[in-house]
Formats: C-alpha cells, sequence, structure tokens
C-alpha cells in the first residue's frame, strides 16, 4: 500500500469517503457533463491514479470548480492517449514495413506523404485545439475564476508570510493560523495577500491556486461541498521552508463552525492559577511578545502567528508538528531543529520558567 | 580529401595542409580559431557541466528517495535544485547543441571552411568558460544562488537572499548571454554568407535552418534576460527599486522579463534536437525528408510564435483574464508547427526503409518522449487545469520529457551518429543500443511518475515530503529511475571513450550519409574541403556526379584556393561567388579578452566597482590589440 | 571565376573601392554590425518597455516630491547629436570611393561633435543625480538606468570613431572600408536610440 494513513491523519468528524472520481463525474453538473462521454476512462484511471489518501490529490475534488478541472484532465488524456497510441502505432508500422519502401495499401508517392503531413499535422490538430480552447478556456475557466462579491455570504483573509498562514475573519476580529475554518457548502470569498515573498494559496481538492504577490490582492473562491479537512501547501517556492508551509481547510457544518467563530473572535481567558499567571509573564518578558500576539494581553507582536487560541489547532508551525504537549515544548525550546531556517529563534528557557510558560499556552484555547 | 587523384592534386592538398594547420600542443588550443577544435572543446566543457547538473539531480532524487529525507538541509538543497536547472540550461542543453554540434558541423555542412568570425567563435567558447567556472565558484563556495532558475523576486532580493548567491547567478548569467550571443551573430552571418556556391536557401539542410531559426530566437531573447538582471543587480547592489513594491517598483516585470526570454529559450534548447533529428533520419530511412518547405517552414516558425506565449507561466499571478485567454491561444497555436514536424518525421520513417541502428533508436526514442512531454505542454494551455497544476511535479514531469526526452535525446543520437565523423572510428553497436534502452527506460521511470505526483498534489521545489499522501511510492520509482538513466549516460560516455581509441577505423562516409560533412575526411581536414564542394540540392551527398566533380576539379586546381587562409563568401540567397577572403588564423587575443571580463566580473561580485572599471578599460585595450592587425597583412 | 575579387588583396584606396564596387552582398563585417545593432535594439526594447509598464503601474508620475524633467536642453542636444547622422554617412560614402583623408576628416568632425554631446549629457546626468537619486524610487531607477545604458552606447560609439579614424590615416584598405561602413551603420542606430530615449526621459513633460 503506497498511503499508509497515519493515525489521527483524518478527523473523526469528516471521514472521507473512497475516492469515486466516476462518481465525481455523474455528479457534474452544467457545461462540466460536457464531459461525461469521456466517463469511461475514469475509472481506469482513477484505479492508476488515486492511492486511497486524497487528502490533497486534484484528482478527488470536493467542489465545482475542481470537479470541472478534474473531469477536464480525464477528457485531456483521454484524448491525449488517442494520440499518443495512433503515433506510437505508425511508429511500430515503421519497424513492421522497414524492409519495404511507401506506404501500406497506399504504396509510395511523395505527394500523398505530404499530404498526411498536413492533415495528421495541420488539420487535426487545429481541429483538436479549438475544442480545447473553447472548452477549457472559454467554459470552464469561469468556473475557476474570482467571485463576484454579491455572490458571497463571507470574506477570509489569508496573509502568506514565511512560512505560515496568517488568517483573518473581517468584521468579527477572530484571528487564527494555518488551519481555516468555513462552513461547509458556503461561496467563501478568499482573499490572498503576501507579507513578504511570493506565496501561493492551493488547496487542491477546493479550488486552483492562486498566487499572493506583493502589492496585489488576489481573490479566489473557497468552496467545499461536503464538510471535512482538506489539505493544502503553499505552491510559490518561498524559500527555505516553502516545504513545511502547509494548511488545513476544516469546512464545518454551520453550527460548529459559528461555535467555533464565536470562540475565535474571544480574547484569550485570563491566566488562573499562579503558574499560568507566571507563565504569562515569561511570555510578556521574553521576546514571545515581540513577535506573537495573545488578544487580551499587552502581547502585540506581528511577527509570528497569532497564539489566542493556540489550542484550537491541531498542528503547529504549519502542519509540521502536531500540536501535543511534548510537541509543543519541543517547538518552543528549539524551533530550528524542528523547522530549520525558519523565523523563530529558540530562546533557551529552562526549568520552572519553561513549565510555566507551557502551562500557561496549555491554556489558550 | 581521401582519394587524391593526381600528383599536382596531391601538391595542393599538402599546401593546403601547410597553410592551415595550427601550432601543436596546449598553445595551438589555447590559441585556435578552427570551429571543429572549438566545437571539441565545447563539447569536453558542456560536458562536465553535464555531469555537474547531472550530479546535483542525483541528489536531488536521494533527498527526496522517501519521506523527512536528510541528505541535504534546506539551504543544500535549494541550492543543489537552482544550479541543477541553471547548469543543465545555461552550461549544458544550449551550449552543447549551438557551440558543441553547430560550431563543428554546421561549416562542413555548407562546405565553408571556417565561420564567419573565428577569433570572435573563440571568444565566445573562453567567455563561456570562464561563466561556467564563475558560477560554479559560488556553488562550490557555499553560496550557491537558492531561489530556482527563474529566480523570483522579491525573494530574490537582497532582503530575503542576502548572500552573494543570487549575484552569482546575475552576474554569471550575464556573462553567458555575451557569449551566446557572439555565438549566435556567428552563426547567422556564416550560414548567409559562407554557404558554397551553389547552396541557395532552398537547398541548405534542415540542419542549418533550425540553427538560423536558433540564433535569431537567441538575438532577440537574450536581451529580454539581461534586462531583467541588470535591473536585479542594480537593485541588489546598488539599492534601486525596479522590483521593490513598497518604492514603486513591480515584482511582476521580473517575471514578465524573465518568461519573454524563458519561453523562446525553451524552444532554443529543442530547435537544434530538431535539426539534429532531420539530418538523421533521411540517413537511416535511405529516403529525402517527406514535406522539407513545411519543416523548414515549421522550425522558423516555432522560433518565432515562440516569443508570444509567455504568460503562459503566469496563469497563477491574476492577471487579467483576457491577457490568460490570449496566451493560452498563443500557446495551443505553436502547437501546430511542432505537429508538422513530429509527422514529417514520422511519415519519413514509415515511408522509407528505416535500419534501427543505435543513432536512429535515439531519434525514434525521442519523437515518442516530444509526443508525451508536448501533450502534457498543451494541457498546460487549459488555463484552468495549468492554474490547478502549476508549480506541481506535474510541471517538472511536462518539461523533462521535452527538455530530457525531446532535447538531450537527439544529442545523445548525435553524439553517435557523428562519432565516426570526428575521430574516424566507429563505435561498438551493441553497447549503444543497450545504452540507449537503458537510458529509456531510466528516463520513463524517472519522470512518469512525476505526472501522478504532481496530480496527487505534490508541488516542486520541496526539500522534504511528509508521509501519508500518496507520493512516497512514486518518489521512490523516480529515484530508481534517476540512477539507471545516470547509468544509461555513464554507459553512452563510456562506449564512445572507449571506441575513441579501440573503436574499428571507418572511412569517409560510413552511414551513406546526406549531407556534405561526409564527403571529407573522419577527421576533417583543418580546411574541411580541398575543394570547395558543388551543391545542387539539401542532399549534397547523394548527388554522386557532383562529388566526382569535386575530384575532378581537386585534379585541375579549380576551386581550390590554396594561397592562403582562404574562403569563398557567396549571395545571401542564391550563394552565388561573391569575393573569396582571408581567414584570421590562430590568436591568443580572444582568450586574453576574455580573462580581462572575467576580471570585470570577479570584481563585481566582490564589489569593488572602481577595479572592475579599470578592468573595462583594460578590455577595450585588448580589443584594440586584437584588431590592430589586420587581415591582408597576415 | 578567375575574375572573383580576392577582398584581402585590396590594400591600396582604389583597390578597396573597386571590390566595395563589385560586392553584390553586404560585407561580412556590416552583417555582423547589423545584428549586433538587432541585438542591442532588444536591450533598448526592454528597457524602455519596463518604463512604461512601471509607469503604468502606479498613479503618480513622476513620484511626489521629483520635478518633471525640463525638455529644452535634451531635446537641443539629441537635435545635435542626430545630425551627426550626416558626417557619418558622408564618411562611409567618402570611403566607399576610396577618398580615404575625406573619410578621415569627417570622422573627426562627427567624434568632435559627439564628445561635446556626451559632455554635456553627463553635466545634466550628474545635477539630475543632486535633484533625486535612482535609491529614491522605481522611477529614479528607471530614468537613470536608461540614460546611463544610452550614454555608454554613445561613448562606444565615439571609442570607435576615433580608432577608425587613427587606421585612416595609414589609409584605406578594404578592412578600413568595412569598418568605416559597419560603425555608420551603429551610429545611425544610436541616434535612431537617442530619440527614443530622450522621448522616454522627457515623457513626463510632454
Ligand atoms: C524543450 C523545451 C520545451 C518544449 C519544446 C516545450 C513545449 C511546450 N510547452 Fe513547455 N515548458 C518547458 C520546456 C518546454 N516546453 C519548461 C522548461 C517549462 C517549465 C519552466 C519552469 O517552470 O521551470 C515549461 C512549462 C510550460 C508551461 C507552464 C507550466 C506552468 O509552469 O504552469 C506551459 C503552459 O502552457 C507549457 C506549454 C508548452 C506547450 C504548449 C508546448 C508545445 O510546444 C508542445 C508542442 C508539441 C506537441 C503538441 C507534441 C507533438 C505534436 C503532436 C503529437 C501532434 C498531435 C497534437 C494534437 C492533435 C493536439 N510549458
Ligand atoms: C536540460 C535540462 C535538464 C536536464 C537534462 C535535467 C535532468 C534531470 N533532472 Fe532536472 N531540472 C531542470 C532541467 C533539467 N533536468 C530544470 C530547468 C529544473 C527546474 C529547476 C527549478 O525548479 O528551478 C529541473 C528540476 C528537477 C527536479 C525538481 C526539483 C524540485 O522541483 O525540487 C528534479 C527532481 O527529481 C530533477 C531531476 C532530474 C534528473 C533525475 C535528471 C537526470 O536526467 C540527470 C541525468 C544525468 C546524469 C546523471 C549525468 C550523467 C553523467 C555523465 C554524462 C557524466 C559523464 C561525463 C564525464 C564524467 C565527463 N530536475
Ligand atoms: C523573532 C520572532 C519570534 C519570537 C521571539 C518567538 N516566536 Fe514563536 N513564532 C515565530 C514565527 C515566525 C513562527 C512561525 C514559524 C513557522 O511556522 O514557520 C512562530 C511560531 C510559534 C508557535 C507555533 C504557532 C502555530 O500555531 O504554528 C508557537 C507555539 C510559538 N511560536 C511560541 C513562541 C513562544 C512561547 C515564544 C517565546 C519563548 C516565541 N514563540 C518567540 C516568531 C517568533
Ligand atoms: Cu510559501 Cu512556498
Ligand atoms: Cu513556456
Amino acid at each position: 500500500m503506497l498511503c499508509p494513513i497515519r493515525p489521527g491523519d483524518r478527523p473523526a468528524a469528516a471521514p472521507s469517503p473512497p475516492p469515486d472520481s466516476p462518481g465525481a463525474l455523474k455528479r457534474t453538473r452544467g457545461p462540466g457533463s460536457a464531459w461525461r462521454r469521456v466517463g469511461w476512462i475514469a475509472p481506469a484511471g482513477a484505479a492508476l491514479l488515486l492511492t486511497g489518501c486524497g487528502q490533497q490529490s486534484t484528482l478527488d475534488p470536493r467542489s465545482e470548480p475542481t470537479r470541472e478541472i478534474a473531469n477536464l484532465w480525464w477528457a485531456m488524456l483521454a484524448a491525449s492517449a488517442i494520440v499518443f497510441f495512433g503515433a506510437a502505432f505508425l511508429i511500430f508500422l515503421s519497424w513492421l514495413r522497414r524492409r519495404k519502401e511507401g506506404w501500406p495499401l497506399l504504396g509510395k508517392g511523395d505527394g500523398l506523404s505530404t499530404g498526411l503531413v498536413v492533415g495528421f499535422g495541420i488539420v487535426i490538430p487545429i481541429a483538436c485545439l479549438i475544442v480545447l480552447f473553447v472548452f477549457a478556456n472559454l467554459d470552464v475557466t469561469k468556473a475557476t475564476e474570482a467571485p463576484a462579491q454579491s455572490t458571497t455570504s463571507m470574506t477570509v483573509e489569508v496573509t502568506g508570510r514565511q512560512w505560515f498562514w496568517d488568517v483573518r475573519y473581517p468584521g468579527t476580529g477572530a484571528v487564527t493560523a494555518n488551519e481555516i475554518h468555513i462552513p461547509v457548502r458556503t461561496r467563501v470569498n478568499l482573499v490572498a495577500r503576501t507579507g513578504d515573498v511570493i506565496h501561493s494559496f492551493w488547496v487542491p481538492q477546493l479550488n486552483r491556486k492562486i498566487d499572493m504577490i506583493p502589492g496585489r490582492t488576489n481573490r479566489i473562491l473557497l468552496y467545499a461541498d461536503r464538510p471535512g479537512r482538506y489539505r493544502g501547501q503553499c505552491a510559490e517556492f518561498c524559500g527555505f521552508q516553502h516545504a513545511h508551509m502547509a494548511m488545513y481547510v476544516f469546512a464545518d457544518p454551520p453550527a460548529r463552525f459559528r461555535a467555533w467563530l464565536a470562540n475565535a473572535a474571544r480574547p484569550s481567558r485570563p491566566a488562573l492559577n499562579a503558574q499560568q499567571r507566571r507563565g504569562q509573564q515569561v511570555f510578556l518578558s521574553n521576546a514571545c511578545a515581540n513577535c506573537h500576539t495573545i488578544a487580551g494581553t499587552p502581547a502585540r507582536g506581528g511577527i509570528g502567528p497569532d497564539l489566542t487560541h493556540l489550542q484550537t489547532r491541531t498542528t503547529l508551525a504549519a502542519l509540521t508538528i502536531p500540536n501535543r504537549k511534548g510537541w509543543l515544548a519541543g517547538w518552543v525550546l528549539d524551533p530550528q531543529h524542528i523547522k530549520p531556517g525558519n523565523k523563530m529563534p529558540g530562546l533557551n528557557l529552562t526549568g520552572p520558567d519553561f513549565q510555566a510558560l507551557l502551562a500557561y499556552l496549555e491554556t489558550l484555547r | 580529401m581521401a582519394v587524391v587523384a593526381t600528383p599536382e592534386a596531391q601538391a595542393r592538398v599538402e599546401r593546403l595542409e601547410r597553410i592551415w594547420t595550427e601550432r601543436p600542443g596546449l598553445l595551438g588550443w589555447l590559441t585556435t580559431t578552427d570551429h571543429k577544435r572549438i566545437g571539441i572543446l565545447y563539447f569536453f566543457t558542456t560536458l562536465a557541466f553535464f555531469a555537474a547538473g547531472g550530479i546535483e539531480a542525483l541528489l536531488i532524487r536521494t533527498q527526496l528517495l522517501g519521506p523527512n529525507g536528510q541528505v541535504l538541509d534546506p539551504a543544500a538543497f535549494d541550492q543543489v535544485m537552482s544550479m541543477h536547472g541553471v547548469t543543465m540550461i545555461f552550461l549544458f542543453a544550449v551550449p552543447i547543441s549551438t557551440g558543441a554540434f553547430g560550431n563543428y558541423l554546421l561549416p562542413l555542412m555548407i562546405g565553408a571552411r571556417d565561420m564567419a568570425f573565428p577569433r570572435l567563435n573563440a571568444l565566445s567558447y573562453w567567455l563561456f568558460l570562464c561563466s561556467g567556472l564563475f558560477m560554479y565558484v559560488g556553488l562550490i563556495s557555499g553560496n550557491g544562488p537558492g531561489a530556482g532558475w527563474f529566480n523570483y523576486v522579491p525573494l530574490a532580493l537582497k532582503a530575503y537572499s542576502p548572500g552573494p548567491g543570487i549575484d552569482y547567478y546575475a552576474l554569471g548569467l550575464i556573462f553567458t548571454g555575451i557569449s551566446t550571443t557572439a555565438t549566435a551573430i556567428n552563426f547567422i552571418v556564416t550560414i548567409f554568407k559562407m554557404r558554397a556556391p551553389g547552396m541557395s536557401l532552398n537547398r541548405m539542410p534542415l540542419f542549418c535552418f533550425a540553427f538560423l531559426a536558433v540564433s535569431f530566437a537567441l538575438v532577440f531573447a537574450l536581451p529580454a534576460l539581461s534586462t531583467a538582471l541588470i535591473f536585479l543587480e542594480l537593485d541588489r547592489l546598488l539599492g534601486f527599486h525596479f522590483y521593490d513594491p513598497v518604492n514603486g517598483g513591480n515584482t511582476i516585470l521580473w517575471q514578465h522579463l524573465f518568461w519573454i526570454f524563458g519561453h523562446p529559450e525553451v524552444y532554443i534548447i529543442i530547435l537544434p534536437a530538431f535539426g539534429i533529428a532531420t539530418s538523421i533520419i533521411p540517413t537511416f530511412t535511405r529516403r529525402r525528408m517527406v514535406a522539407f518547405p513545411l519543416v523548414a517552414l515549421a522550425e522558423i516558425l516555432v522560433a518565432f510564435i515562440g516569443f508570444g506565449v509567455w504568460a503562459h507561466h503566469m496563469f497563477a499571478v491574476g492577471l487579467s483574464t483576457i491577457t490568460d485567454i490570449y496566451f493560452a491561444a498563443a500557446s495551443l497555436i505553436i502547437v501546430v508547427p511542432s505537429a508538422i514536424q513530429l509527422f514529417a518525421w514520422i511519415t519519413t520513417l514509415v515511408t522509407g526503409r528505416p535500419t534501427f541502428k543505435t543513432p536512429l533508436l535515439w531519434i525514434v526514442g525521442f519523437i515518442v518522449l516530444f509526443v508525451i512531454g508536448g501533450l502534457s505542454g498543451i494541457m498546460f494551455a487549459a488555463i484552468p487545469f495549468d492554474q490547478q497544476l502549476t508549480d506541481t511535479y506535474f510541471v517538472v514531469a511536462h518539461f523533462h520529457y521535452v527538455i530530457f526526452g525531446a532535447a538531450v535525446f537527439p544529442i545523445l543520437g548525435g553524439m553517435y551518429y557523428w562519432f565516426p565523423k570526428v575521430t574516424g572510428r566507429m563505435y561498438y553497436e551493441r553497447i549503444g543500443q543497450a545504452s540507449f534502452w537503458l537510458s529509456f527506460v531510466g528516463m520513463n521511470l524517472t519522470f512518469f511518475p512525476m505526472h501522478i505526483v504532481g496530480l496527487l498534489g505534490m508541488p516542486r521545489r520541496q526539500y522534504t515530503y511528509p508521509s501519508g499522501l500518496g507520493w512516497t511510492g512514486y518518489n521512490l520509482v523516480e529515484s530508481i529511475g534517476a540512477y539507471l538513466l545516470a547509468a544509461g549516460l555513464i554507459m553512452v560516455v563510456a562506449n564512445l571513450a572507449v571506441s575513441r581509441f579501440r573503436g574499428a577505423r571507418v572511412g569517409n562516409d560510413p552511414w551513406g550519409g546526406d549531407t556534405l560533412e561526409w564527403a571529407t575526411t573522419s577527421p576533417p581536414p583543418p580546411y574541411n574541403y580541398a575543394v570547395i564542394p558543388k551543391v545542387s540540392s539539401p542532399y549534397a551527398m547523394w548527388d554522386r556526379e557532383d562529388r566526382e566533380q569535386d575530384a575532378l576539379r581537386l585534379a585541375q586546381g579549380r576551386q581550390v584556393l590554396e594561397q592562403g587562409h582562404e574562403t569563398p563568401v557567396t549571395t545571401v540567397l542564391d550563394a552565388d561567388w561573391d569575393e573569396i577572403v582571408d581567414m584570421p588564423s590562430d590568436s591568443p587575443w580572444p582568450i586574453t579578452f576574455a580573462l580581462a571580463t572575467s576580471g570585470i566580473f570577479a570584481m563585481l561580485i566582490t564589489q569593488h566597482f572602481v577595479t572592475a572599471a579599470a578592468f573595462c578599460g583594460l578590455a577595450l585595450l585588448v580589443l584594440a590589440a586584437w584588431h590592430n592587425r589586420e587581415p591582408q597583412e597576415a | 571565376m578567375s575574375d572573383l575579387t580576392r577582398s584581402m588583396e585590396a590594400t591600396g584606396a582604389g583597390a578597396a573601392a573597386r571590390v566595395e564596387q563589385q560586392r553584390r552582398a553586404l560585407p561580412n563585417g556590416v552583417w555582423g554590425m547589423a545584428l549586433l545593432i538587432a541585438t542591442e535594439a532588444a536591450l533598448f526594447g526592454t528597457m524602455l518597455a519596463s518604463y512604461y509598464y512601471l509607469r503604468f503601474q502606479t498613479s503618480q508620475w513622476p513620484p511626489p516630491g521629483i520635478a518633471r524633467p525640463e525638455v529644452l536642453a535634451p531635446a537641443i542636444l539629441t537635435g545635435i547629436l542626430v545630425a551627426t547622422t550626416v558626417p557619418m554617412f558622408l564618411a562611409a560614402r567618402a570611403a566607399g570611393r576610396g577618398h580615404a583623408r575625406a573619410a578621415m576628416w569627417l570622422l573627426l568632425v562627427a567624434a568632435l561633435v559627439q564628445g561635446g554631446y556626451l559632455g554635456v549629457q553627463i553635466h545634466l546626468f550628474l545635477s539630475d543625480l543632486h535633484k533625486f537619486s535612482p535609491g529614491q524610487t522605481a522611477y529614479g531607477s528607471v530614468y537613470f538606468t536608461i540614460l546611463f545604458l544610452h550614454h555608454v552606447h554613445v561613448f562606444v560609439g565615439i571609442a570607435l570613431v576615433l580608432w577608425l579614424a587613427g587606421r585612416l590615416i595609414g589609409g584605406l584598405t578594404n578592412y578600413r572600408l568595412t569598418a568605416t561602413r559597419a560603425i555608420a551603420f551603429y551610429w545611425y542606430f544610436v541616434n535612431a536610440m537617442a530619440i527614443l530615449v530622450v522621448l522616454t526621459q522627457l515623457y513626463p513633460s510632454l
């Protein structure tokens, strides 16, 4: 099995169903259905291509745009297969007839050969290309264009930074990082910006990618037609930790989402016991506070991810490590070991101070 | 020529030998202006760079062999990955086809005795060598460029790449650019003015059409890169703001400039390969190319349309939909000339009597791989699909199929095909075929699975990847494939290396080739042809009576030109005799000038701008000295 | 083919001129120069394109705090430089007819004017540098870069002309004749570029 699924890879909430690209085709509505005719190739291809975990696969679409793109792919694959085997057959023919000159049946004649070059090399390609152009670039593109403002019911602002994602919900004050929550079956207007170099926002199962470019604001539709957790990753090379700049999009049922948002909008709870208070002091008195924000405290740093609700996240450092106590401790002690080159220095805290800090971070939910 | 009929002919040949033979020994190589020796220098240099780029590739593959690889740290990986791309494109693919194959074969094919500007030709080589070493100084000193081969800003600006790595990249590429431009200009003038009398443009081999197209593409594409790089260095070294949006600059400007160069570049890489294919296929099918004029036209068209498609590398940037659609359409149109050529080759194969010797095998392999790579290219011209799969391994798969499969395979086939001409010996056929099959299997094992991991969402340029996303198995296969491929290529090199000394001796024309180079001895004499050959068709070697004519003329001493470094210059279209010019003989100045130029760049990278200016002055002085001696005073 | 010209034997003015008249195609040297010009033109092309690209990506041009360039001096200077097309052309023609001396003097006249032009331009360049710096905004960056590129071309041109004039003292040969034509060609190009460059430089004030 190419893809051993690590325990905890899939949230119990949304076990994603067995990958079924042909199914995807049947669900297709509108223009996409033009592709149904080529649906037959999908199962074959699916067998070859879908190795179980569709977590980040473009072939396991979970929204209209990606479904249309996937169909487009299967169609192009079918056409390409025909072209390829046609060409391969001709070459094989030349091997079979390597001792005879001229065409089988048709005999010699340069005029004839030239005619065939014109036919195969000009006429047929142009025909194929026009078809492709009309379907792909005039029709399917519409599905992947930035959504008209009026058609979306909420906005999420994502800012790419070396090497994590800063996520904000305008109008609610909710801020988080690397783990985006959206209500399922809701058209979300995603605003993509960058804080430093070019990144690219990409959640393959939900939509095409969109670059995050300095001095520009790009928009894209974010839509999931069933609850679940969708993995995404930065797709434009952005330096050392480009490889560890991943994210999750959680498509929650509306009620669950509202609850999450309400909590995310709240400032952090005040520290309860002495140790936690000490931990907070450690956080504020060390450099942490220069880089991190914890709403409800004087910590207002803008360099690192917002930690106000750290514990509501399942991973740390843009999906580099799971968010569990041991890992968190390891991260704070030596982030450079876990994610070499990232922008957070290891501040050698030790003993009770460190324990207190952890205890405090534990309370940020 | 091999068969020298009469004593007086013998005398003339000896005369030519005396006039044209260059200094022996190392000094001879350092001062040579003989296009064949320069070609050989290019060949070994580019091969060495190929080895370097290959080793980098193998490092990449070893790092990605399994999840969470530990072979390279992020910094090292980024440098290796970037230098792999830069080396393979700028120090291997382009210079081996233009520098090595073009230099050695073009003058032979058009029946000239040398390039139009022999010393400029030597200069190109020395500049190329210096610039290549210059960039590798960076990598070896741990300061390689780390922002990928297209080096997007702002990542490549001082703020995010403080070290000198990017400066090695930018200055190094400006440096090679000078060399490549010189070569291109040299080719164009050579093709236009130095063709043997009678070889009107429509009688010129398709190989030469390919190089004509490439040279023009280079002349107009490289400036865009130079501009981009100059802006970049001004930003980095002098704090200008071309690419800095905070101060009115623009990061997309880099992307436009780079790809305005970058896309023509990819056709610059593949056109020589097309040229090689069109010279091997007729020979091994015993048949003239089908649709000759169409193919010639297509070769020119590819180079031309290639300038209008660059933004298909930028579909994810969020340009206006209209822009995207225009460039997608252009990218589709460019398929047609490729398709024409493809089916011209196939039809020639089918209707001819092919003998599948090693060179033809590589060409057939090339056709198969080019179809695959080309078809995935078409898919990218479907905007939404590109927006989904750009910057994934699907792209890596596409361009290795077209670059390695479609550009490097013919080059390897060409090595086998012209090996007897260059060395006078034959390679080992069985080992040759084995090396092909090994490379072919390795190639597909390496790059085909990349399509799949791409579709499974694996972005490119990651120094590592987690398990559990379905990528693991495919990456393992890719890495194994890469090792096989390496073995295959080493087999090629080994085969040729051994044959060079042990191979059976062969005559002038072991294949019954169709173009002029087979008319002269193997290896060719310094003056290429004792008699300026008579040409009356693109398949000069198949016009037996013309070749007999040549022998006759030699005996009668007509069109021998043995009074100096003489060669005919002809008119552009019809190649009528126009004048006889005297070629400069070997000269120490090209290498001197190259060294002076290296001084400039060395001073720039160490930021000693005044000293750099001094070296500019020095370079000008060298130029003056160079032109102090006029040909006719020779 | 006995009547074929052996150009290298044309070491006298008369002979060189004869070769020149018999030639049917442009000599290789001129072809080489033509292609050098082609790629140089592409370089200018991309630089100027970048100027307008940057301009249309920003609202205010030149950016606040930077005065519009004055038109008069650069315009006049360019006019003068373009005028040197005439002596260059005449020099090439004189050489073509075998008049080495005449060609030389014409070249010197051209070089004199071009040198004057360059001098004044450098002065303007420096005084601009005092007003605003290339390190300030993209406008400054592209403004100074393009001007500098152009001035370098003028400088190289002058160097070529002087070198050639020096050669012509020793009389005319086929080689020098070709050189004259090539260098004249180069100057037509530089002058053409001068117009485009000055139009771009003054664009905000036009
Ligand atoms: C030798 C080099 C080479 C060649 C020849 C090509 C050929 C083509 N390439 Fe490719 N390309 C690259 C090298 C090359 N490419 C590189 C290096 C990159 C990546 C750069 C980077 O990001 O690092 C790239 C990336 C690239 C992209 C951007 C992908 C992305 O980054 O998002 C696109 C998009 O349109 C593209 C398109 C094409 C097309 C349409 C062709 C066409 O010319 C193909 C034409 C050929 C055929 C089509 C096959 C033969 C014809 C037939 C079989 C006839 C039958 C056809 C029909 C019936 C339709 N290429
Ligand atoms: C001509 C172009 C060319 C060629 C030939 C190759 C050849 C190979 N490439 Fe490369 N590749 C690129 C151009 C090329 N590549 C480019 C432009 C990029 C993009 C970089 C970027 O993203 O910026 C890239 C990126 C790239 C990647 C993606 C990196 C990433 O995105 O993280 C990978 C990964 O596997 C890869 C692998 C390989 C492999 C295994 C080969 C193998 O085929 C190599 C096999 C060759 C050898 C093993 C050498 C054989 C040895 C000899 C001949 C020596 C004998 C001679 C002497 C001893 C003197 N390449
Ligand atoms: C110089 C700036 C800086 C300082 C100081 C700093 N951090 Fe960070 N921190 C970052 C950055 C940047 C990241 C994101 C790293 C990445 O994912 O690439 C980060 C990530 C984190 C994360 C993971 C957040 C997530 O959701 O992924 C935690 C927890 C954290 N820091 C805690 C701390 C603590 C505790 C301290 C003080 C002891 C501290 N940081 C000091 C910059 C800083
Ligand atoms: Cu961010 Cu790659
Ligand atoms: Cu391209």
